[in-house]
Order: structure tokens, then C-alpha cells, then sequence
């Protein structure tokens, strides 16, 4: 029952919108879709496994009939659900230090959010809208989105030196091995358990 | 932003005062009436951040308290509540968090340090160790005259000494005192690399919130502090570390891997820290030291890692890249601008020669002392994050060379180029280099705070 | 296609859960003290289960108010979350899910409303379908490996640092034949449990300091 999982945290947070603004936080989420620069702030705070945000319009709410009441809200609802590496102040910290913009083009249709910067009402109203996990799994606890990263160059770069072990002479190998190591020696921190928090 | 007045701040937290010789005297207070009675009567003997028009004088005098120092002093409850939560708890208490394990574990701290019963710290810097005596010699007086406090332990601090000079090294043989920040209505020369990164390249100073209490910080807002805000402004948190030093496996360790290095001893051991011993930072100067660099301001701390990004001239783990990574991060450097500290430590011990026989026992290491706004956000993320783990770095679990946690199995890299004077290197089964003897938070008020608490009159509202 | 990046999907599914007066505890507490109990590690039902990088399940007990000028309003029911980051799409997932743990899924699910079990798969595909939330927006660091891929490369990584550090200042010769052999052991060696803290690794890398 933990919002900690190794060395990733999942965060939820549900917040109410005016259904009249909907339209046009889809509207900036097609646009971040499609215009990749402007993801790039996200890949480069490279501490984000996955993340995800969910519209669920006042009408949308799953409805399965037998003896459930279907809901009568007046807001949509936005779902956010993040799977991110280092702990909760860290997180916030750098969204608010870097990507206030992109954040309040998000949130600000969310009712009564107080802006990314400054940091302390931002991290009152995230603690208010946060809500906490029951179960939370991750296939490789012991790494973070870095760790993945530097893990696939590892074993690209290896599977490119495989295709010479045969074929090369020793001098020749030795010369691709150091090649090797080249390009991926900023990449072999070792993977294991998280810092304590 | 409104100009500091260094009268109410103490000195200690504005400047380095570049004396030599330093001793920390540890107080326990008994009685709540009696301990304010001793510090308002130490009040005009604290030296403050006032300019020195008359050179420097003998000794300076400056006084901190832990919580349960506070909580000694009778504050009320619901000030003492309003610390910071880290700060409540007290530096051992948070030993997990700051990986201050094995070696390092509260069960192998001085005995002094073990104890829990350290109030206060009385700081004092001196010219000359006659002048420390005398002024250690005054202060244990006026504590018996008033039975204010009681003196549980001192430690002794002091440059290294070297052909009878001082100077700048510590035991491992590295320059240091490099990179202290620069802080907005501060009165210090600012240098290029020591404040904020900005997005045209040119360095400002940072807010002053990050180091004293009471103001903006970089987050843009007047941060929560502690109640009332006059006992909490211009007022900062201290971070109290003995490190002793394990000199002799060190060296050791030097020598047996510079004989797998092809660019000699000296390189390798400026790969570990990103500056050459004498000081010359990699990033500058990767093939040799440079000591016209070092002693020019506008150099010496001037430099990112743009160009570097594999680390080929400063490794990426290397300990000033991991402690003040500048650009590293990308974004401007804006990542890492409320993670700086100021560093006010020294050495303790004798300094061993280079060839010297010494053992890792003998007494030596650094005080370790930065001052922070915050200790959860500065000192403590950088410790838990930089020092002690390696994601931000893209370091995996890799912890800091010299002063990570190792217990027999650290790693450490050095990246390298085709050139056989600059090659790759592993360096495994790291031992600890650095061992944590003792320390706690604590917490250094204002003049007017230090009035305040003499006087019994904090008021939480 | 918002439920995908790359080559990996986020898919979301809001199931609500039964509102029995007479139940005691109520479902929602039922849910949760199954979930409490259940292992998050190599032993988590989706471990076992096929294609899964990382999921949560979470009890929505309602909306938040978040104060004046806002209106305060609930929900009448409360919703089983279930945020899954996974290699295949809703059918080819939930399949293999309902293939390899049944007995988990119902123990979670039968506090839902008009959950049929897992063990009619067509039926189980057609209650998850109508509780799927369409994803508006969905973001991966790493969208173009799946989870072997990735927990091979995790071990490989491993292996490749510890080979390196005990082959430094080899000569070439025995270098090539001690990689040859590296090869071919990493090879053999099997994709490391998912959901375990530390990949366990058998493999030695030979070299001067093993």
C-alpha cells in the first residue's frame, strides 16, 4: 500500500474542470502530440517512466447499469497518474523549476489551481489533489528511466561488437573493444536498490 | 531586494573568515534560566557580519543551537513545532536517509556525538592557537560564572600546515574551498561559476533565501520559516560533520590504480574530483595543472560542462560534477539552483607529508560545515542524491568517489578518449574513503533572534 | 493514437465498485485489503502475467473538493483504477491476463459491478472494454523496447560493467576469447525475473579479479 515501488513513484491526482474548458485542454494535448518539440522537455527531465493523463467528461464516468447510480457531476474530471523516478519534492521541484509553462497550460483549466510557480501553493494544491495507491508493481524496481536508457545503448553497442568477435584478428578486436567502451563508458552506473527517503 | 544588515547576521554566515586555527566548543544546558542568562550575556561577544574596517581581530565568537538546544531554552512549543521537520529530528535520526551506514552508523560516532546531548555550538576562530586558548579560556568562565552551560566536548580545527604556512589543501592533498555561491545583498566578490547559470551564459548571484532565512528564495517566494518570523530571519541552518579521512588507504588506493592508468597519478587523481590537486579545474585545463587559472578570479570557477558531455575531460561522476553540476542537466543549469550549500569546514589533524608512514588511524579528516535555508532541499538532497546515489548523473546507483558510502564496493569511472594519456578506466571495490565520526543540524540565529531568545521573549505569534 | 506511444500502451480502466450497504467491510475496503496482502515483487500476479513494464491499482474513493469558488460534489460511486503500462493492446493484454491469473483478477474484480470473471474470456474482454477510459495523453521515456527486451538489457548492462573492470589491460588475445566466452554465457544465462529488486546474474565474467 505504498506509493513506492523500488526506485519509482506513482502519483494520482484527480482534479475538476468547467466542461466549457475541456475542449481546449484536448486541444493542447493534440498539439503536444503532434508538435514532438515540445515533448522534448519532458524526455530531457529524465526522470518520467510513464506518465498519463485522462479527460473523463462528467457523462463518461463508467456506467454498468445493476444498481449502480449513474453520476450527476457538474465537472470533468482530469486524471493524472505519473510513474517517476526520486522522491515527491523532487519531482515538483523540477517541473515547477523548468516546465511552469507546460504545467500551467495543463492545470490551468483544473478549478482554483494556483500556478506551478511559486513552488509552496503548488505543492499545498498537488497534496490536495493527490490521492494514494493501493498496488503498485514495476517489472525492474532497481532502475530508473536512466538506468533503461544507458542499459539499451549498453546492449546495442554490445550487439555490435558480437558481429566482429569472430571475424576480427586480436588487434583488430582489441581496437573495437576499446571502440566499445567508448561508447558506453557513461553509461554502466551500476542498477539497484533506491536512496531511503 | 532590500539590503542585508550585517550587524544582525552573524558573521560566520556571510563570510569565510580565513583565520587558521578554529575550535568548536559543544555546550549542554542544564537550566533553561540560566542558559539565557549565558547568552545574553555572550550577545555582544558575537561576532557579526559587520566589515572588519580594523583588521582582522584576535578571535571571532559565533554561537548555533540544535532543537533540542531550543527545547532546552524553554522556546514555546509551537515555535519549537514550526522547525523543519529534518531539523527536529536531529542529523543522526536521519542517518538512513543521508546513507550514513556501516562505517559510518551512529554506533561508530565519537562519543561525544553518540550522546544526544548537545545544545549548543560555540564557534571560534583565531589567528593563532594563543588567541584560540585565550578566547576558549574566557568563554569557560563566563559559562561557570553564570552556570549557563556546561561544556560536554571541543574539537579543533585548522588549515594544514605546510613549511609553516597555511594553506588551501586538505588530507587527500586537494585544494579545496573552491565554489562557494554568490548571494544577492551578500558583500563578497562574485565570481563567474559560483552563482546561477543563465540562459545567455553569464552567471548571477543567487537569491539570497537560499542561504538566510527571511528572504526570496529562488523559487519565487518568501519560503515558510519557522515562527515567530524575527526569531527565524537572518537566521540560517547548519550542517555539522566530522569526516575522517582514511588517508593512508587512499593513497593506497591511488597508487595501485594510477599503475593502470595511462595518464599517470597525478591525472587519475584529478579525475576523481574534476580538479587537479593544486587546484585547476579539468574542464579548463585537462592535460595538466594550471595554477595561472587558479589564481585568477575570473577562471577558477568559470566553466560548464556543455562541452563536455562524455565526460572525457571531467568524468561525469567526479566529485565536483556530481556536488555543483552546472549545466549538466541541461535546462540551464536551472535544475540544480536550489541545491547549492556555502562551506565553512577545515581540516583537523596533523597534515602527513606525501611519503610520510600514517596509518587510517590517526586523527584526521575535515570539519564539514555548510549552511543552508534548507536542510531537506540543499544539503541533505545533495548527500542522499549526489554524493551517496548517481541517477541525476546518469550514474545509476554509483556513488561519489571520495566521499560515498562504499563499504568495499563502489565503482567508479573515468571516461577517456583514444588518446593513451587520457584513457577509460574502471576503478572498482572502492573502499570508504571518508567515515562519519559525528554531527548534527543545527540552527543559527540572527542577533536580534539571539536577543530574543535571551531575553525570553519568543512568541510564537 | 493517445492509448500508445511507440511501441508501448497505457491503458486505463475506471471499474465501479459494488455500493452494498450490507456488505462488511464494504467492497471498496475489501479491495484494498486484498491488495495490502498482495506481493508487489517477483511474486505479483503480474510478474507472472505477460507484457506488463508497470501498473497500479487504485481505489478512487471520490473527487476532491478543492474549495471555494469551486462546487463540492461526489461521486456515487466509488471506481477501482487500474493504470497499466504494458507491451500490447487492450485485447491482446487483458487475454493474456485473464490466460495466466485468473484466480487474482477475480479476487480484485468481483467487488466490482457486473463483473462476469475471468473465466469467460469473451465476456471478461467485453466488462474490461466498458470501463476503458480512453488515455488523452500518454508518455514513455523508453516507448520503443518491450519489457524482455528491457530486462535483458538491464542484466546485459550489468554483466558488460563488471566485464570491463576485470578486463582492463588485457592482452588482445585473451581478451577476444574471454568476450567469446562472455557472449555466449550471457546468452545462456535467462531473462531475469520481472519484478524482482536485483536481477539475479549466475554468470561469471572470468578475468583477473573473479
Amino acid at each position: 500500500m505504498s506509493n513506492i515501488n523500488g526506485k519509482v513513484y506513482a502519483m494520482n491526482c484527480v482534479t475538476p474542470m468547467k466542461p466549457w474548458k475541456t475542449p481546449i485542454l484536448r486541444l493542447i494535448f493534440f498539439l503536444l502530440w503532434h508538435i514532438k518539440s515540445k515533448q522534448q522537455d519532458l524526455i530531457n527531465l529524465s526522470f518520467i517512466e510513464f506518465a498519463r493523463w485522462v479527460i473523463v467528461p462528467k457523462t463518461q464516468f463508467p456506467y454498468l447499469g445493476n444498481r449502480q447510480h449513474k453520476e450527476q457531476l457538474q465537472y470533468d474530471y482530469l486524471l493524472f497518474f505519473s510513474n517517476f523516478n526520486g522522491t515527491w519534492n523532487q519531482y515538483i521541484d523540477a517541473f515547477s523549476a523548468v516546465l511552469s509553462t507546460g504545467l500551467n497550460l495543463i492545470w490551468r483549466w483544473s478549478e482554483k489551481f494556483p500556478g506551478a510557480v511559486p513552488i509552496t501553493p503548488f505543492k499545498t494544491y498537488i497534496a490536495q489533489v493527490q490521492f494514494d495507491t493501493d498496488y503498485y508493481y514495476t517489472a525492474y524496481p532497481y532502475a530508473t528511466a536512466n538506468d533503461l536508457k544507458a542499459a539499451h545503448i549498453v546492449q546495442a553497442s554490445l550487439d555490435q561488437l558480437s558481429q566482429r568477435v569472430d571475424t576480427d584478428n586480436p588487434d583488430q578486436f582489441a581496437e573495437h573493444y576499446l571502440q566499445f567502451v567508448l561508447q558506453v563508458q557513461a553509461h554502466l552506473g551500476v542498477t539497484g536498490a533506491a536512496p531511503l527517503c | 531586494m532590500s539590503k542585508l544588515n550585517e550587524t544582525d547576521i552573524q558573521g560566520f554566515v556571510l563570510r569565510g573568515y580565513n583565520l587558521p586555527f578554529a575550535r568548536h566548543l559543544f555546550l549542554h544546558f542544564e537550566d533553561s534560566a540560566r542558559a539565557r542568562k549565558f547568552i545574553f550575556e555572550l550577545l555582544d561577544q558575537i561576532t557579526t557580519g559587520q566589515r572588519w574596517d580594523h583588521g582582522k581581530p584576535e578571535s571571532t565568537l559565533n554561537i548555533a543551537f540544535t532543537h533540542r538546544g531550543l527545547v532546552a531554552l524553554d522556546l514555546p512549543t509551537a515555535t519549537l513545532l514550526s522547525f523543519p521537520v529534518e531539523f527536529q529530528e536531529g542529523m543522526k535520526r536521519r542517518a538512513e536517509i543521508l546513507g550514513d551506514t556501516g562505517a559510518s552508523d551512529p554506533t561508530k560516532w565519537d562519543e561525544l556525538w553518540q550522546k544526544d546531548g548537545i545544545h549548543s555550538w560555540l564557534g571560534i576562530s583565531a589567528v593563532s592557537p594563543e588567541a584560540l586558548d585565550a578566547r576558549s579560556a574566557q568563554l569557560q568562565s563566563l559559562m561557570s560564572e553564570t552556570n549557563g552551560a556546561t561544556l560536554l566536548g571541543s574539537q579543533d580545527a585548522a588549515s594544514l600546515f605546510f613549511d609553516g604556512k597555511p594553506c588551501n589543501k586538505e588530507h587527500f592533498g586537494f585544494t579545496d574551498g573552491f565554489g562557494n555561491p554568490d548571494y544577492l545583498g551578500v558583500d563578497r566578490d562574485s565570481q563567474p561559476g559560483q552563482g546561477k547559470l543563465m540562459p545567455d551564459g553569464t552567471w548571477q548571484r543567487l537569491a539570497t533565501g537560499e542561504l538566510l532565512l527571511g528572504y526570496a528564495d529562488e523559487a519565487g517566494e518568501l519560503p515558510p520559516a519557522p515562527v515567530p518570523h524575527l526569531l527565524a530571519s537572518n537566521g540560517t541552518f547548519m550542517v555539522y560533520r566530522k569526516l575522517h579521512q582514511n588517508v593512508a588507504t587512499f593513497r593506497a588506493y591511488l597508487d595501485s590504480q594510477a599503475a593502470n592508468y595511462g595518464g599517470g597519478k597525478e591525472k587519475l587523481a584529478a579525475k576523481f574530483i574534476g580538479r587537479w590537486r593544486d587546484g585547476t579545474p579539468l574542464e579548463l585545463s585537462p592535460d595538466q595543472p594550471d595554477q595561472s587559472i587558479v589564481m585568477d578570479p575570473a577562471r577558477s570557477t568559470n566553466f560548464t560542462y556543455a562541452n563536455d558531455p562524455s565526460g572525457t575531460r571531467c568524468p561525469i561522476g567526479a566529485h565536483v560534477r556530481r556536488v555543483h553540476p552546472r549545466d549538466a542537466f541541461g535546462f540551464n543549469g536551472k535544475l540544480i539552483d536550489r541545491r547549492r550549500i556555502t562551506r565553512r569546514g577545515l581540516p583537523y589533524g596533523k597534515a602527513a607529508l606525501e611519503n610520510e608512514p600514517i596509518t587510517d588511524s590517526d586523527e584526521r579528516g575535515v570539519i564539514f560545515i555548510a549552511l543552508n535555508a534548507s536542510l531537506v532541499r540543499q544539503f541533505e538532497f545533495i548527500q542522499q542524491q549526489w554524493i551517496n546515489y548517481g541517477n541525476d548523473a546518469h550514474q545509476g546507483n554509483d556513488k561519489d568517489i571520495l566521499m560515498g558510502n562504499h563499504g568495499g564496493k563502489g565503482r567508479f569511472v573515468v571516461q577517456g578518449d583514444t588518446n593513451l594519456a587520457n584513457p577509460p578506466l574502471v576503478c572498482s571495490h572502492l573502499p570508504n574513503f571518508v567515515e562519519l565520526r559525528g554531527g548534527d543540524y543545527f540552527f543559527l540565529p540572527s542577533i536580534t533572534a539571539l536577543g530574543m531568545i535571551g531575553m525570553d521573549l519568543v512568541d510564537p505569534r | 493514437m493517445p492509448n500508445q506511444n511507440g511501441k508501448l500502451y497505457g491503458l486505463t480502466f475506471l471499474a465501479p465498485i459494488i455500493d452494498d450497504k450490507k456488505a462488511t467491510p464494504s467492497h471498496d475496503l475489501q479491495i484494498r485489503a486484498y491488495l495490502a496482502t498482495l506481493p508487489t515483487d517477483q511474486n505479483s500476479p503480474f510478474a507472472k502475467a505477460p507484457s506488463t513494464h508497470l501498473c497500479r491499482l487504485v481505489v478512487m474513493d471520490d473527487v476532491v473538493f478543492v474549495g471555494h469558488p469551486a462546487h463540492e460534489e461526489h461521486l456515487k460511486s466509488k471506481y477501482l483504477i487500474f493504470e497499466t503500462n504494458c507491451d500490447s493492446d487492450a485485447t491482446d493484454y487483458l487475454t493474456g491476463l485473464a490466460k495466466t491469473i485468473p484466480q487474482q483478477l477475480d479476487a480484485i474484480w468481483s467487488h466490482c459491478v457486473g463483473y462476469p470473471g475471468a473465466a469467460n474470456l469473451s465476456e471478461f474482454l467485453s466488462y474490461m472494454k466498458a470501463c476503458q477510459l480512453k488515455t488523452t495523453f500518454f508518455f514513455a521515456a523508453v516507448n520503443d523496447k518491450s519489457l524482455p527486451e528491457s530486462l535483458r538489457a538491464l542484466a546485459t548492462q550489468r554483466a558488460v560493467v563488471d566485464f570491463i573492470a576485470d578486463h582492463q589491460g588485457m592482452d588482445p588475445g585473451r581478451l577476444q576469447s574471454e568476450f567469446k566466452q562472455f557472449l555466449a554465457e550471457l546468452k545462456a544465462c535467462p531473462i531475469p525475473e520481472p519484478g524482482a529488486m536485483a536481477p539475479l546474474r549466475n554468470i561469471k565474467t572470468g578475468g583477473r579479479n573473479e
